[in-house]
């Protein structure tokens, strides 16, 4: 894999943890060690060399780490000052501390003993860097685990799954493409039997996912036709934007703003149209305007007609 | 190259002197035994006050103390080995795997190196993590906006941001905030902190962030607040204020999931009458237009006669 060159830093960071890590993996295969730090060959045995040439002032061979890996193997011996495990940096703690809570929310319920170690670890973390991190995930990460384990054994999934577009609740069966993010979700493209089409589902919406039976044949993808509308922004425009997932950037006047919005599905469109009615002008296509204007006059027409005073 | 592993080399050296020394040793005899620290005193003495900064920021802390009662103007330097080693105690085969697991959620995101070191250390225990429990669970963080990583390092080392933040009308508002804690809700980053501007502790959302956040000043600027609640600052003071709607046969799921549904209800067949709370007015009325024709406003009026007249506006406007 290739991947930037480690600073002098970084790299003496590694030779620290190498030491503890062969110390406690003896004879280990370098291909296996490489894989471990994500390096490859020959970046290890530069490690490896760099590292030979480290110990106790003096730098006799008694004093000096004594590497042996000429094997295709790896031991280690006189590197007892260093054999210690390094303590974990701030930074890894907080980043640790994220992980944490990501996984305890997505725990059995039923595993009260992987809770209770969890808190545990939590307060010993929290106790070094404070209470400076939390997450709340939307993800379930068992349905994300399962659709991982399908998609690498060709299997199918039954997913009851939250339309927010169709404002409904539907279970399918899909076959799992692959995980991707779409404008920072998380989303699985897949082909949908139920629907007979290709289909892009955000995980955060699935509310079950079960393993079906193997893949049956999935149709060649075809290109997905998008709705395009051209919008002006009159105001409330971070907002807007977000609403319409269009990308923004600062802007200097406060005058409307023309922006061009695509998706798949014109029924999410005409929803947030009818959402910013006073903040957003759909200006083209003419069909979305007139459909927009008739979404409008059903409202209306229920607000009209029923018993509400006036 | 070969300078590169000098450098090396020669940190990893410093490391191995200090760690293994039960006494300060001065710097004197720093540069005389320990391999690597050649030139003019003028430049060992620089290569050393780079080496302590480079080793503090892989979280490795020298000591400093006094080497001779005699000599007071001479300090010396150790690495003791409780400040260096693992600090997170004993633990157990479900311990490094609930850690490990955690590190590894990390896995392409923008922490990614952090995590791959992390989980280094944590395997270098030499400890089998449980299979069982790896197989059942992917948790995984989704974060590609490299802001995250700069507001960890810089509340891991107390030092100030500054940013150009995006208010409600997209202009760019500059902010120096002296960062607390970040947090994910709602599938959005924040960054929580006291805000020197506005002398107030306030909440961004990272990708309302315009460019880079920027460290300013030095490390250790301020103190984190000791009771630091973050669930706490999505709490908005603004008041509550309650609307009846009424939502059409198994539609509005989201609003049906928060509101609460009346027991007597004048809602006609068809449909359910429900009670929701709102803090920001303007936020609902988007929700309740988002949903046409599926969920109506019963009260209060001033509401309705809002929505109406945007619905009205919305005919004229495209009919």
């Amino acid at each position: 894999m290739a991947k930037t060159q480690s600073t002098p830093v970084e790299k003496a960071a590694r030779l620290l943890d190498l030491v503890p890590f062969i110390t406690t993996h003896q004879g280990i295969a370098l291909s296996e060690l490489a894989e471990e730090f994500n390096l490859s060959q020959s970046e290890l045995l530069s490690d490896l060399n760099t590292l030979w040439m480290c110990g106790l002032p003096g730098y006799t061979p008694l004093e000096l780490i004594d590497l042996e890996f000429e094997s295709g193997y790896v031991s280690i011996r006189n590197a007892e000052v260093l054999q210690r495990v390094r303590l974990l940096t701030k930074q890894e703690l907080v980043i640790i501390l994220l992980g944490l809570d990501i996984l305890r929310s997505s725990l059995d319920p039923k595993r009260e003993d992987l809770q209770t170690a969890i808190s545990g670890l939590t307060r010993r973390i929290k106790e070094i860097v404070g209470n400076v991190a939390t997450a709340s995930p939307i993800v379930d990460s068992t349905h994300r685990a399962i659709i991982t384990q399908a998609i690498g054994s060709r299997m199918d999934l039954t997913v009851k799954y939250h339309s927010t577009i169709r404002d409904s609740v539907a279970e399918r069966v899909i076959t799992p493409l692959e995980l991707s993010l779409d404008l920072g979700f998380e989303v699985l493209n897949a082909y949908c039997h139920s629907a007979e089409g290709f289909r892009t589902f955000r995980l955060e919406n699935m509310r079950s996912v079960e393993l079906a039976g193997s893949s049956v044949n999935v149709p060649e993808p075809c290109d997905i036709s998008d709705y395009q509308w051209q919008l002006l922004i009159k105001s409330r425009f971070r907002t807007s934007s977000e609403r319409f997932r269009s990308t923004y950037r600062p802007r200097e006047s406060s005058v409307g703003e023309h922006v061009t919005v695509n998706s798949f599905s014109q029924d999410w469109l005409l929803r947030n149209a009818v959402s910013t009615l006073a903040s957003v002008e759909v200006q083209l296509p003419v069909s979305a305007r007139s459909l927009i204007a008739e979404k409008c006059q059903q409202t209306l027409e229920l607000y009209e007609n029923w018993v509400f005073p006036n | 190259m070969h300078t590169v592993s000098r450098k090396t080399e020669r940190l990893v050296n410093l490391t191995i002197a200090l760690l293994a020394t039960k006494r300060y040793i001065t710097k004197s005899e720093i540069f005389r035994t320990v391999d690597g620290y050649e030139g003019s005193d003028e430049s060992k003495e620089r290569m050393f006050e780079r080496d302590k900064d480079d080793l503090r920021n892989l979280g490795i802390e020298i000591e400093v103390g006094t080497f001779d009662p005699l000599f007071e103007d001479e300090s010396g330097y150790r690495i003791k080995p409780e400040n260096y080693q693992f600090q997170l105690g004993e633990i157990n085969a479900q311990e490094i795997t609930l850690l490990s697991l955690a590190a590894e959620a990390w896995r392409g995101a923008s922490m990614g190196q952090s995590a791959l070191s992390a989980l280094n250390k944590l395997h270098a225990i030499g400890i089998e993590s449980d299979s069982e429990l790896l197989l059942d669970l992917a948790p995984a963080i989704i974060n590609q906006d490299e802001n995250l990583a700069i507001a960890i390092s810089a509340i891991t080392s107390k030092t100030v941001l500054s940013f150009s933040y995006l208010n409600e009308e997209l202009q760019p508002q500059s902010r120096a905030l002296e960062p607390f804690a970040v947090t994910s809700r709602y599938g959005h980053w924040y960054i929580f902190g006291n805000d020197l501007d506005r002398k107030a502790n306030r909440l961004f959302r990272l990708d309302r962030i315009s460019g880079d956040l920027k460290l300013q000043g030095k490390s250790s600027a301020f103190e984190i607040p000791s009771d630091l609640d973050v669930d706490n600052a999505f709490a908005t003071s603004s008041e509550a204020s309650h609307a009846i709607i009424f939502l059409r046969d198994g539609r509005g799921l989201n609003l049906r999931s928060r509101g609460a549904q009346s027991a007597l209800t004048s809602a006609p067949a068809g449909w359910q009458e429900f009670r929701m709370e709102f803090r920001d007015r303007e936020r609902f009325i988007e929700e309740i237009l988002w949903y046409g024709n599926d969920v109506i406003v019963s009260e209060p009026e001033e509401l309705r006669i809002e929505i109406l007249k945007r619905l009205r506006v919305g005919v004229v406007t495209y009919g």
